[in-house]
């Protein structure tokens, strides 16, 4: 999850991407937009995490998350 | 006990009115709130309307992404604090870079700005993004060096066109956690919905697209469109041959540029036409051996406020091989024919210069036999010239025939009375067959078809080796049946002519066929023969007995005048049959 906020942070920048981060009630985060804490299922979270950018911008933001698609099939993806 | 009531009663009353006033404060304060959320909210609300308009009114929601974006960049004062506005545009060949500075930063923040913006496109677009295709413009306030703050708040805003990623708009400040998620969240808002109207007009534009390939693909002439920054908007499969592209979808310019390499500028061609507002046209371009006439036009709208402006360039590659071909077999068939009557003339002058010789004139036998000379001559160049007379009537629909009741048999008996002592001399046998029921008298041109007769006899003895037999059958046609069939009946020399088996659509008439034993003609060069331009090497005997080839193309003419046909069948090594056949 951190990997995805870290790609968010240079596609949108380290304010909003760290400003939709906070939006998932389950991820804890630190200063600089690592997650220290995750509550409930992850994958849920995951994609509640990618589900928040793609309604900020787009599906286009999901172009970086191919290596992270890859490694977690069970995310869901972009139809 | 009274004035400890009363006390009691006063603290209540006071305790009540605290609650009250305390309830009123936060109340009003919580109003006051809420009115300012309002007053924010309308702000925003209104900054959005106010700019969306403004977009529309200044650019149409044009197809000109960068306009928009300078619309929105221009604006963001009036709704946002920030030191630099900027936006990146992917281009064709180039990343377009602006920045437009509120308030004066170092060059050091423009170029961890826009070090940024690249990252974030490399980012969602998974290549790199070399910084040598960045152009840069920066506008507004100045770069000073000496002001050394670095960009503490920034934030990108991906712009996608029709799923598909145009550019960034970037927001950076030097102060630090400066901007509000809803601040973000209206300009966010408002990128999309500009992005939105852009992708439903690029969706309209590929409709309009879509319908002029579905025009285009049909054309025989290959026909390229571009746009104002030379892409490929239009190809048809013709254009796509002329550069020899087989992959499936649009060539791109690049794989225009690089077919037409070393033949045809395109490139400086578009920019020439668009320059001189005029089609222009280059003349017989050679593109991988083919040859064609290539028109370059500008593109200009005709309607709409953009009327008249250039929208793009069009390129019609014309095919012109063929002319080509044909024009060369013309300067072909003219050298041919200067030569064949530069020949006899030459005899002739030769011949006069030697009978200016006294001692010539005094031998009656020398000069019996250069008048021979020049009468043989002078007769080759008029039969020529007369070839050409009648070809030249035949192009023109000029030909006219005399026909009058003839008889037939007559006809072709002088005719092999003519031939017979030159084919003795050759050591061939000429015949003469008339089937059943030939008529004595036709209704034909007997000047003509005697010159059909001499042609076909004459080209037979020509190119029938010693030995061989040279037969010329005369019978009749029968609507229904087959010629060759017919001919195979009478067991007559004949080589079959009717591959197509057509004959039995002919009406009732007369056939009449020359069949000759010699070397024959290879199946592909029977078309060129009735041809004038078309000339083929043929036999081993050519030297002797070249020709102008306008014999049959006459002889042709003349059957077709008195409404009959003419034709050939033949076996290489075997012999021919030509054919002609008299309506009756």
């Amino acid at each position: 999850m951190s990997e995805i906020i870290g790609k968010q942070i240079v596609i949108l920048g380290p304010e909003i991407a760290v400003l939709r981060a906070r939006k998932v009630p389950e991820i804890s985060l630190s200063e600089d937009g690592k997650v220290v804490d995750v509550k409930g299922d992850p994958d849920e979270v995951l994609n509640r995490l990618i589900d928040t950018y793609v309604e900020l911008s787009g599906e286009i933001v999901t172009n970086a998350l191919g290596t992270i698609f890859t490694k977690y099939p069970s995310i869901k993806r972009a139809a | 006990m009274l004035s400890g009531e009363i006390i009691f009663i006063i603290v209540l009353i006071l305790s009540l009115y605290g609650v009250v006033v305390a309830i009123s404060f936060f109340a009003v304060r919580r109003m006051k709130q809420n009115l300012k959320k309002k007053e924010i909210d309308a702000r925003h609300r209104m900054y959005e309307l106010a700019i969306l308009k403004e977009i529309s009114d200044r650019t149409g929601y044009s197809l000109n992404i960068q306009k928009i974006l300078d619309v929105i960049a221009g604006s963001l004062n009036q709704f946002l604090e920030y030191s630099v506005a900027g936006y990146m545009l992917i281009g064709a060949d180039k990343i377009i870079f602006k920045a437009d500075l509120e308030r004066s930063v170092s060059p050091q923040f423009i170029k961890d700005v826009r070090m940024r913006m690249l990252k974030s496109l490399e980012a969602i677009l998974g290549v790199s993004v070399p910084d040598a295709q960045v152009e840069e413009t920066i506008t507004g306030a100045v770069m000073l060096e000496t002001v050394l703050e670095p960009v503490r708040s920034y934030f990108n805003i991906p712009l996608v066109v029709s799923g598909k990623l145009a550019g960034l708009l970037t927001i950076a400040h030097t102060k630090e956690g400066l901007y509000k998620e809803e601040e973000i969240a209206i300009l966010y808002k408002i990128v999309n919905q500009a992005s939105r109207a852009v992708s439903k007009l690029e969706d309209v534009v590929r409709t309009e697209q879509s319908k002029v390939a579905a025009m285009l693909e049909g054309m025989v002439e290959g026909v390229v469109m571009t746009d104002r920054d030379y892409r490929v908007v239009a190809a048809n499969p013709s254009a796509k041959e002329v550069i020899g592209y087989t992959q499936e979808g649009m060539p791109t310019f690049f794989d225009f540029t690089t077919g037409l390499k070393d033949t045809f500028d395109i490139k400086t061609k578009l920019e020439e036409a668009t320059k001189l507002d005029k089609v222009l046209a280059s003349d017989d371009i050679v593109i991988k051996g083919k040859h064609y006439e290539v028109l370059v036009s500008p593109v200009k709208a005709n309607t709409g406020p953009a009327k008249g402006q250039i929208l793009g360039g069009a390129v019609v590659f014309h095919d012109i091989t063929h002319e080509k071909e044909a024009e060369k077999m013309r300067n072909d068939f003219t050298s041919m024919m200067v030569h064949e009557l530069r020949s006899p003339l030459g005899n002739i002058k030769k011949i006069g210069e030697m009978l200016k010789s006294k001692e010539i004139v005094e031998n009656k036998e020398l000069s019996a036999e250069y008048v021979g000379m020049l009468y043989e001559s002078s007769s080759t160049m008029l039969d020529l010239v007369n070839d050409l007379l009648d070809v030249s009537k035949l192009e023109a629909g000029k030909f006219d025939v005399d026909k009058q009741q003839v008889s037939i048999k007559e006809l072709i008996v002088d005719r092999v009375k003519f031939f017979d002592t030159s084919a003795q001399g050759a050591k061939i046998e000429l015949s003469s067959y008339f089937g059943e029921r030939v008529p004595e008298r036709v209704l034909i041109d007997a000047k003509r078809i005697v010159q059909v007769v001499n042609n076909l006899l004459s080209n037979a003895i020509n190119f029938t080796p010693q030995g061989g037999k040279v037969m010329v059958a005369c019978f009749m046609h029968k609507k229904g049946f087959n010629i060759d069939e017919e001919a195979h009946q009478q067991n007559i020399q004949w080589f079959d002519v009717d591959e197509r088996k057509i004959s039995s659509a002919i009406s009732d008439c007369l056939v009449v066929a020359v069949t000759d034993s010699g070397e024959g003609i290879e199946h592909e060069n029977i078309g060129k023969l009735f041809n004038k331009f078309t000339q083929f090497s043929s036999s081993i005997r050519e030297r002797e007995h070249k020709g102008t080839g306008l014999g049959l193309v006459v002889a042709k003419g003349i059957i077709e005048a008195h409404g009959g046909t003419i034709g050939l069948g033949s076996k290489e090594g075997a012999g021919s049959t030509f054919y002609f056949t008299i309506n009756l």
